[in-house]
Parts: C-alpha cells; structure tokens; sequence
C-alpha cells in the first residue's frame, strides 16, 4: 500500500499552477525534477498546460489509472470534494497538503473528520492533511524547492511539519550532508502516521537509518512494538516534540501522578532501543554517525589531538556521556615509542610526532596505529583549521584509515573556522560525521557506542 | 471470590476503587505474593483472625469510602496480643467514623505484620497514546520526593524488567548498601513480568499501585495495595 506513495505509476496534482512560485507550481515543478518515469497529471479548471504536462479539468477526465493524487488547495472544502472525486475514480493513495484542517479546531476538525470517513469507505490512504509529502530521488511531492536530485541514499527522515520536513530535506540535498534516500512528512496524520512508514522502512533493504522527528505519537504502544523490532536491526533515531512533566491526568495512585508523558517516551525509547535526539541538528548529525560509520563494540575511545588542552576537555566531555578512555596496550606503546616524547596516554597528543614527521605522515602511521589498538572500539579525531590540515583533508586520508582500520570515528572541528570551514567541515562532512563542537561530537559518538553495546547484547 | 468475580461485583457497585483485600486477592491470582489479608467484621473475628496468624498484626480499616487509611486514623501496626487487637479495633471504628460520617465502613482488614524488607514500589497506570505502562521504584522518600522510578511500556519481557530494576538511580540500595539485606532481583523483575501480563490480559483497570512492596533476600511481598477501575 505505501508503495503507491513512494513508487506511484501516476500521479495527478489537484491545484496545479503554472504560475511559479504559487505552490501548485512548485510541486508540479519538483516532481517534473525528479526521476519520475510515469504519467504527471496537473488538473486545474482554467489552465491548458503546465510545464509541459497537458492539464485536466477534473481527475474524472484524466484517462489512465492515477495511482497517486496530491492536493494543494485554496480550501479544506475543495480538498473533501477532491477526495470525492478521489474515491469514483478509484485512487488509492492521497497526499493532502493544504493546511486548515484539524491544526485549526473548530470547522477544520469537522473537514479533516469527513476526509477520514470517505477515506476509510473508499479504502483510500490519506497522508496530511498538512504536509509537505515526499522528498525522494523517485518522486517529490514537496512545496519546497528542489535544487538539485536527492540521492539515493541509505536515510530516511520522518517528519511532522511539512515546512520543517521539507527545508531540512532541501538542505540536505544541495550541501550534500547526510545521505539521504527519502524525506516524509506527515503531518496532521488524519490516516498514515508514524507506524505505517517505520513498519514499511524498516523492510526496506536500501535503508539503514531512520530519522524520525514527530509532535505527537499517534498510537505509542504499537511504535513501541514496531521499533523494537526495527532497532534490533537498524538505528532509528527520535526527537520527540512536546513532551511535558506534568501527569496526563488527576492521577489516584502514586504510579499514576509520576507517569508524565516525558517520562513514557523516555521509556519507550529505552525499551525500544531508539536513539534519542534533542533537537533537529542532532537528529541529523546522528543519521550522519549512524550512516557511515561501522558500529562499535564498546565505548572505549581513542581520543586524537594535538593540544593536550582540548584532550582534556574530551576526556571530561566522554566521562560524562559515558565512553571510557583506556590506556593503549603495551604493544601499541612499544611501537609508537619514538612518535611520543613520553609514553604514548590516552589522549594521544600527536604534537610531537607532527614536529618530526609532519601531518599528514602522522595521520598516516601514528593515528591508524593508535586507532587499531586491541583496546580501542572508537576514536574522536579533532582536528584544527590549519593550513597544513589541508593536505591530509584532500588526499582523503582520514577517510581511507576509517575504513581501513574498520572502526567508527567522529571528527570534532576546533580553530580555524572563518579560513576552513569549507574545506574540513563542508567538504570532508560530505563523507564523515564532522562536527563543529567537541561535545556535539562526542555526544553522537556515545549515542553509537550505546547503540553498538545494544546490538552486542542482543545477538548474544 | 476469583478477579473476574470481582471486579464485576465492583462494576456493579459503581465503584472505581477496590479494597485492599479485593486488590491483593486479584494480585495473588496473578502470581504475586502479598501478605495473606482477612476482612474481620467484627473485634471478635479481628482478634480470631489475629490469633490464627499469629501476632504481631496489623489492622486497617477496610471501606471503600475511605481511600487515605492513615489520614482517618485506620491503620493500626504492630498490635502484639489479644488487648491491643481489640483496642486498636474500636480505635478505628470511632477514628474513621468520625473522619468520614457517612463511610459504609464493612469492617478491617487484619494481616500478619510483615518482616521488614528493603521498601519498593511497583504500579501501573494508562497513557492516553503508550496504553498500560508499569513503573517500578525505591519506595518512601526514593518515590515521593526524588521520583526515581523507572517506567516501560506494556507488555515488558523479563529484559525490560531487569532493565526497569537495574535502571533506577537508587540501585545499590537493592544490593546490599552497608550490610542491608541485599533484595531479590530476580523475583522483583518476575512480578513486574506478572504485573504487566496480568494487566495487558484484562481489560479495565486504570491504575494500581503496590506500595510498599518489601524486598527480602529471598522473594518479596505486596504489603499494601490499590487497585484503580477505569471509567466504563
């Protein structure tokens, strides 16, 4: 069934515009972008052609079979007639992107409700009203321009508000962040929520990472089922909007007056194994860590610096979200003896290697020796805006150590931002997860250990 | 009288809380042990009940409009013969009178005192979106003050219990803190099992709170009890 939403054949857009800018165009325009191979049908009473697509005066009149039909409408009013018409031409699937509905109470409550009853009558899927739909190399539904093809890559995002959904996804795509495959919003949820698209992502083979950000949780005990299932194989990282402390009711027992709404996420997410993000950076900075890094086996870091200051500082920041630093076994000391002008610790602080041999030679030969210690699950590599970072950034070597040694890392920026922010946070965060504070890095990096420490404990 | 029977009894009473003896018959059905509780209508039967159990006991009055025992002067501890049974008794009637004139008061509630055991505290309760969770925590001050529980969502596997019991912040205290008893974890974990089973399995029951439960180094009982009926 969701098939139709995200691999539709046809798709009709009910309030196609050929003026650019108004949303009916920019939908029309997206879709006209993106890989879209089927029929594009625009339906829109006073217009002839939009982009090139011949337009329809109603969906009765379109000829083929419409698998797929987005509505961006002036009012909720128009949108039940459309889905009226939805339902005689047999359509089974519609995205509802207009606003005035449920979010408004009163007359847009009743709307919403009469969608839901054609919808359930008819056997239609309804995703909105109030969204912005999909983003995806496939298709995009989106109001919010596209500038360049989403890749096909290996994150889906779930959201709420189209607006937020849809600018993330936006740019995501241009600055090339995170490899995204498929950006979804849901909006007011009035039929497909949460549930439906983590049930149909956690099947899909070419996701590994889903990223999920809502306002309310539409039916908590089945989405604790469902990403307890999904978590067991693939991350599914949560920000949860709204949540309170205040208890959900006058409470008569003492479990009753204690159960606040924050403290049942809180819950679930630790029964279910999600990962919780605190705000909209983090939900996509850990998708980031999460995407291309390999899990860990534990949550003892190598933490690389060249300023015993900014070593000590990790440290605290790693004591406090739970990742140890160990003391680098004697074989890996014995072998590092002349790049250290005292017995190599952990931090490591490459100062001295980097006077005798440079480095980009010492992010060659020191830093992969210390990262492949017996002892070591992971590392914070932190690097600064130098002109002689340049080269090791260029030649891709972190990158190839990454991969070669096989264990995961987080690059923390520090200095230098205003001469190399293009060059170590932009250009080398299209591949790693660069980020430009150390608690933010450390902070993506205990929430993969803790995630990595959990798939151990279940395949046990 | 089996929970079934119970609860529509209360149904048809149109009562939403259960009596202590009604909440603990239901939870010893479902596997979890609470000290074994008599309703004696009388100080005649209050004190054969005593004497049967063996003393010390604990008295408390048993009405369904009297919610907060303590506040009406219903609960009397520690009542070591025959004398302080039937003092304690008549204590109560005029105490609870008094506090709450129109009480249907059907009598007490008589128990053997429990062996003291590190205090815990187990419940449920209904979230609009999540359904039934159960909560677990130090009971006391660990509960009422620093609200150091743990929550899961329903139904749990014996993992989330061990999670639940090993994720409160007040751990140590279960393990033996300056020569205490050290609590029985894995029976704690099975109850909470059996709470959440018992609860997903029957629909109808808006909150319960087992407070205080006491932990012993082998096994641990419910010693008071409350069940909550939701809204038909």
């Amino acid at each position: 069934m969701m098939e139709l939403f995200f691999k539709p054949r046809s798709v009709a857009i009910v309030g196609a515009s050929g003026s650019p800018g108004k949303l009916g165009y920019v939908i029309v325009n997206n879709i006209k972008g993106s890989d879209f191979a089927g029929a594009v049908y625009p339906v829109n009473p006073k217009a002839d052609e939009i982009l090139g697509y011949k337009v329809y005066k109603s969906i009765a009149e379109i000829p083929g079979a419409v698998d797929l039909v987005i509505t961006a409408l002036p009012t909720p009013k128009m949108t039940v007639a459309t889905l009226e018409e939805c339902a005689q031409k047999g359509v089974k699937a519609v995205i509802i992107e207009s606003a005035g509905f449920a979010e408004m109470g009163g007359e847009g409550k009743v709307y919403q409700q009469q969608i839901v009853d054609i919808a359930k009558k008819n056997n239609i899927r309804v995703m909105g009203p109030n969204c912005s739909g999909i983003v995806s190399r496939d298709i995009v539904t989106s109001i919010y321009p596209m500038t360049k093809k989403v890749p096909r890559g290996n994150v889906v995002l779930i959201g709420q508000s189209g607006l937020l959904a849809a600018g993330m996804a936006s740019d995501i795509v241009e600055n090339e962040s995170l490899n995204i495959s498929k950006v979804c919003s849901i909006g007011n949820k009035c039929d497909v929520n949460e549930n439906d698209l983590l049930e149909y992502f956690g099947e899909q083979a070419d996701v590994d990472v889903i990223s999920m950000y809502l306002e309310t949780i539409s039916d908590g005990r089945n989405l604790t089922r469902i990403t307890k299932k999904i978590a067991a194989k693939k991350p599914v990282i949560f920000l949860s909007g709204g949540r309170t402390e205040a208890g959900a009711k006058a409470a008569m027992s003492h479990t009753g007056s204690i159960a606040s709404n924050a403290k049942i996420v809180e819950a679930a997410v630790k029964q279910t194994g999600m990962i919780m993000a605190d705000d909209f950076t983090e939900l996509k900075d850990f998708a980031k860590v999460f995407s291309t890094q390999p899990l860990p086996k534990g949550n003892r870091v190598a933490v690389i610096t060249l300023a015993g200051s900014v070593g000590v500082n990790v440290s605290d920041l790693c004591a406090s979200h739970g990742l140890e630093l160990p003391k680098l076994t004697a074989e890996t000391t014995e072998k590092l003896k002349d790049m250290f002008d005292t017995p190599v610790s952990n931090p490591v602080d490459l100062y001295f290697s980097v006077t005798k041999i440079g480095f980009t030679k010492t992010l060659e030969t020191t830093f992969p020796d210390a990262f492949r210690d017996a002892n070591i699950d992971a590392a914070v590599l932190i690097l600064a805006g130098f002109e002689y970072t340049q080269e090791a950034v260029q030649k891709k070597i972190i990158q190839k150590i990454v991969q070669d040694v096989g264990k995961p890392v987080v690059v923390c920026m520090i200095v230098g931002y205003n001469k190399y922010k293009h060059v170590i946070m932009d250009e080398m965060g299209k591949e790693l997860p660069v980020f430009p504070s150390l608690i933010s890095g450390v902070k993506a990096l205990s929430k993969l250990c803790q995630y990595g420490m959990r798939r151990q404990k279940l395949s046990a | 009288m089996t929970t079934a029977q119970i609860l529509s009894r209360a149904r048809q009473e149109k009562r939403k809380v259960l009596t202590e003896i009604e909440a603990k018959s239901i939870l010893g059905e479902a596997g979890i042990t609470c000290t074994p509780t008599v309703l004696a209508t009388s100080r005649e039967k209050a004190v054969s009940v005593s004497e049967e159990f063996g003393y010390p006991v604990v008295l408390k009055v048993s009405s369904v409009d009297i919610s907060h025992k303590s506040d009406a002067g219903g609960v009397k501890v520690g009542l070591k013969n025959r004398a302080e049974v039937e003092a304690a008794y008549d204590a109560i009637m005029t105490s609870c009178r008094a506090y709450a004139p129109g009480a249907d008061i059907e009598g007490v509630s008589v128990q053997p005192m429990a062996r003291p055991g590190t205090e815990v505290i187990m419940g449920m309760t209904r979230d609009k979106s999540f359904g039934p969770v159960v909560m677990f925590g130090l009971g006391g001050v660990f509960v009422e003050v620093l609200k150091d529980v743990a929550f899961r969502i329903v139904p749990i596997d014996g993992n989330d219990a061990a999670e639940m019991v090993d994720g409160i912040q007040g751990k140590k205290l279960l393990e033996g803190y300056r020569g205490k008893e050290t609590a029985d974890k894995a029976r704690l974990q099975e109850m909470l099992v059996q709470l959440s089973s018992f609860v997903d399995a029957t629909p109808g029951i808006e909150e319960i709170d087992m407070n205080p439960v006491f932990a012993y180094s082998d096994g641990a009982m419910v010693v008071d009890a409350r069940i909550i009926l939701s809204e038909e």
